[in-house]
């Protein structure tokens, strides 16, 4: 079988590349190890390092260590401390938020408060966090484009652990830490709030998810396909249009009539990507809030499709419902 | 490079493999309209464990009914003192097959004189008599005429295979540290799921109602939380391990409160979950105070019943055999009048 | 006549399956081929069948308008016509124009002297499709099990099909699958991020290379997978999330009946902590 572009061949290693040089102060906070590793390198580059540590970088692991402590010591006492039980319950153990009585007070830390405490530390790690992507492109002179995809996902961060929970009074509304726990959180949502398959916002949000998988399957393997002509240097095909990027465009074109160029298509792919996270975050917002039930509000918009009713009627209307009484007890 | 393809398939069928995946088999019943998804669906191999338990055991036929009343002929009958003789005896006797086959008249009575109330299972007997008549005769909705007789939760054990009791509140380490709020564990009672473990207390015992969604699409003041949903969930999970069916049973998902379009399955549920909360209150909490601390739970609390007492993972006990053709005074009576469920000492 | 100023020199014959010289030609942009008339072929029936469906449902509302397919009891067989059949003729006109447009894509590839890859991962897409509406119907042993064609009527099998196993988000391939989605929409953002910063730096500042590009990933989390290398774990994740979503519906049903919850028993129960 030919080569498929899939996985590099001949490995080439060259000298320790230190990187594009930025301002001599800020020069000292790159690592001085580099490493190289040859199943990364069958893939991409070999390169490993250096890393650039920065204050914002530092004092954001900082932050999101605490976080990450906070959470595993909570989970480990909830096993009694026993670190077996811990590896097997793990994907069930969670740190809740808040019940609902305490509303947006901070609660005592056995009923929550740890779930607040741990929560402002991840956001500050996650806002110092993206303060350094905006950092280093600033410092290379480049756009920062990394930095504002990365605020989209934070904007649905926050709707879904700040934002929300305020505008409902309670934080009991936010997700909790926890693998499977955060997944009940989700079928808890849709089932609460009428069915967030109806929600408009949640369709928009999974038409940009799935369609975002579209795009770099179809990107991906476009430039694959035309490797043999140097397609990945897209900046230099940008600038210059070669013939990778040529026959890239008419395959797509004679495909389906029209066709990006080498630089929209990844305005095509930043765009598709942001507004899967923006257009979730105004969904969950809108979520009891605005609406409390998506299906209720879905038939009022006349969205509904209609299946042959089964002809139950809520038996508690005939029959009231049975309420244990005083007398008789003995 | 084929190298890489075969060992990874190889990999992926020994993963599947060996986490216990199932080997196809169809019984499927639709429940719904086409395409909606609404199916049953069950494995038979999977079933299979299940046909011992929900065996009926067989009858000693239906005894006569004619003859001296029970009341007459022995001393301290307080219930079913209106059946004959031989009614009484034979009702005795598949009493105790039912409930205590290994230990005999000797579980309830003091062999010596059987008139006595000195053991405190033959208070609770009074009572559970007229719990099942009770069943049967104000909770047609529920058990129609199939109806319930005491191995329905029994099955030939002292205690139900599947009862339950109130949980100690999970803190395992102190004030600040390990409160698991009652989920976030494995529970086979929430079939293995992080959801709220223990929902019985609130929607069998307690007079809530398992509803958390709104009827309007705007709000209009339904104050129901997050987590009330998730303790929802959990009873509705205890459901589906009770009769092996899954959630489209009852509802189509799209919109589970919207009673048209559930099924008729649903109707029966609620008035299931009426009549738990009937047994656990009128009839099981009242005799707290006559069992003996071993049967008893952590908190102190009586054993209660929930869905699984009778159905045992099937969708109709027994597989839906009647077992009250042979007992129709166990389908009468009057369960109002409440019997004195103080142990009385020997005399 | 539609072209691009650069097109002429690579409209050339050749590159074709099937057909030779008949089908060669474009009409407009688009390149026509054997199987750009088949596609059309089954495109129209298929459409027609559906806006057919749809007047005798009595609604050409987009949201609300439903073809489904036949009841259980037909099983594998075929169905009347206003009963399920035209759901089944829908499917094979799906089958057969995704099939001809994975056909169409490698003629183009093959004329363009680029490689297949783009065929192939389309290919991975109707694979998940295939296995939605045909694999796991004859797995199951009806064609009832299948999603119907309406924008909310087929989200209402999403949710009844999940819920037949108590609670879809334990499955373990689905969690896989999802990860993997999210995965590469964050991918795609990082991408396209970074290109568009290289090429569009700001006012005043030089465009800049990929030796800026590996520089900035390295400086932020230590490694650049480099330009190549990002288009092939791109296409790796997308390629792979598909995957495991069919995965994760073919076991569901055929292979497992229970609720997904109850799969996790396995590592519960390890006898080294049971």
């Amino acid at each position: 079988m030919d080569y498929q572009n899939l996985f590099t061949q001949t490995q080439v290693i060259g000298p320790e590349n230190h990187g594009a040089p930025i301002n001599p102060y800020d020069q000292r906070e790159r690592t001085k190890g580099i490493g190289f590793n040859y199943l990364l390198g069958k893939l991409g580059n070999a390169q490993l390092g250096p890393i650039y540590l920065g204050r914002l970088g530092v004092a954001s692991l900082i932050f999101g260590a605490l976080a990450f402590f906070i959470i595993g010591f909570n989970m480990l006492a909830q096993v009694n401390w026993s670190p077996i039980q811990f590896a097997r319950q793990l994907f069930w153990l969670s740190l809740d938020a808040p019940s609902p009585k305490y509303g947006l007070r901070l609660a005592p830390l056995s009923e929550g408060g740890w779930w607040n405490i741990c929560g402002l530390f991840l956001t500050i790690s996650i806002l110092l966090w993206w303060m350094r992507t905006y950092r280093r492109a600033k410092a290379l002179g480049m756009g920062t484009h990394v930095a504002w995809a990365f605020a989209a996902a934070i904007w649905l961060f926050l709707v879904l652990g700040l934002f929300r929970p305020v505008l409902m009074g309670s934080w009991s509304e936010a997700v909790p830490f926890g693998i499977f726990s955060h997944l009940d959180w989700t079928a808890a949502l849709s089932i609460r709030y009428g069915n967030l398959f109806y929600n408009p916002f949640h369709m928009l949000s999974i038409f940009f998810l799935y369609g975002s998988v579209l795009l770099f399957g179809m990107h991906g393997a476009t430039i694959l396909a035309v490797g043999r002509y140097g397609g990945e240097r897209e900046i230099e095909q940008i600038v210059d249009r070669g013939t990778a990027s040529e026959r890239a465009a008419l395959f797509w074109r004679w495909t389906m009539g029209f066709n990006a160029t080498m630089e929209s298509i990844h305005r095509w792919a930043w765009w598709f990507a942001v507004l899967c996270p923006i257009s979730g975050g105004i969904g969950i917002l809108l979520t009891g809030t605005y609406v409390d039930n998506w299906y209720v509000w879905a038939m009022h918009h006349g969205m509904v499709p209609s299946y042959p009713v089964t002809n139950i009627v809520d038996p508690s209307i005939a029959t009231p419902p049975f309420t244990p009484t005083m007398e008789g007890v003995k | 490079m084929k190298k890489i393809y075969l060992s990874l398939i190889v990999l992926l069928s020994s993963v599947m493999v060996l986490t216990g995946c199932e080997r196809p088999a169809f019984q499927k019943a639709q429940n719904g309209f086409r395409g909606t998804a609404m199916v049953d669906i069950q494995n038979p191999r999977i079933n299979a464990d299940k046909a011992k338990l929900n065996e009926a055991p067989p009858s000693l036929g239906a005894a006569s009914a004619s003859g001296d009343k029970a009341s007459k002929v022995y001393q301290n009958v307080k219930v079913l003192g209106n059946l004959s003789q031989a009614q009484f005896t034979t009702f005795m006797v598949s009493m105790t097959n039912w409930v205590a086959p290994t230990e005999g008249c000797a579980y309830c009575h003091n062999p010596a004189n059987f008139a006595e109330d000195t053991k405190y299972t033959k208070i609770v007997s009074r009572r559970m008599i007229q719990m099942t008549q009770k069943i049967n005769v104000d909770w047609k909705d529920h058990v129609q005429g199939t109806g319930v007789t005491c191995y329905t939760c029994h099955r030939g054990n002292n205690i139900p295979q599947n009862v339950w009791f109130k949980d100690n509140p999970q803190n395992a380490t102190g004030t600040a540290l390990g409160n698991r709020n009652g989920q976030n564990q494995a529970a086979e009672s929430v079939g293995y799921s992080s959801l709220t473990y223990e929902p019985y207390s609130k929607y069998l015992l307690a007079s809530n109602a398992a509803r958390i969604q709104g009827k309007d699409g705007l709000p209009n003041g339904n104050k129901h939380s997050l987590q009330e949903t998730e303790d929802v969930y959990g009873l509705m999970m205890h459901f589906s391990k009770s009769l092996g069916v899954n959630c489209t049973y009852c509802h189509n998902s799209r919109a589970f409160s919207d009673w048209s379009q559930s099924t008729p399955q649903r109707s029966q549920a609620w008035h299931g979950i009426q009549m738990v909360k009937d047994i656990n209150n009128t009839y099981m909490n009242p005799l707290t105070g006559v069992f003996p601390p071993h049967r008893l739970g952590k908190e102190g609390d009586v054993a209660k019943a929930n869905c699984l007492t009778c159905h045992q993972g099937v969708n109709k006990p027994l597989y839906g055999k009647s077992m009250i053709a042979d007992y129709p005074f166990l389908a009468e009576g009057n369960p109002l009048t409440v019997v004195a469920d103080k142990k009385v000492a020997a005399k | 006549m539609a072209m691009l100023n650069f097109e002429r020199k690579y409209r050339v014959r050749g590159g074709t399956l099937i057909g030779g010289d008949l089908f060669d030609f474009w009409v407009g942009p688009f390149y026509v081929g054997f199987f750009g008339v088949t596609t059309v072929f089954f495109s129209f029936l298929g459409t027609a069948m559906i806006l057919w469906g749809a007047a005798h449902q009595g609604t050409f509302n987009v949201w609300t308008i439903n073809i489904a397919p036949p009841d259980l009891k037909y099983g594998l067989g075929p169905a009347p016509m206003m009963e399920g059949g035209l759901w089944q003729i829908i499917t094979i006109c799906a089958l057969g124009a995704f099939g001809s447009w994975a056909l169409r894509e490698m003629e183009i590839a093959r004329k363009l002297g680029m490689g297949l890859h783009v065929p192939f991962t389309y290919l991975a897409a109707v694979f998940a499709y295939f296995s939605l509406e045909v694999i796991r119907p004859v797995l199951m042993g009806a064609w009832g099990h299948a999603f119907p064609y309406g924008i909310m009527s087929h989200l209402d099998w999403v949710s009844n099909t999940g819920y037949q196993y108590l609670h879809f988000h334990y499955n373990p391939a689905h969690m896989i699958a999802v990860s993997l989605f999210f995965g590469t929409t964050l991918a795609l953002s990082l991408h396209g991020a970074l290109v568009l910063s290289s090429t569009n730096p700001g006012v005043g500042q030089t465009i800049k290379t990929p030796e800026h590009e590996d520089t900035f990933f390295r400086d932020l989390i230590g490694y650049s997978v480099g330009t190549l290398g990002i288009h092939r774990v791109g296409l790796f994740l997308a390629v792979s999330a598909v995957f495991w979503s069919a995965v994760c519906i073919i076991l569901s049903g055929p292979f497992w009946t229970r609720g997904w919850p109850e799969w996790w028993t396995w590592w519960l129960n390890m006898p080294i902590w049971h």
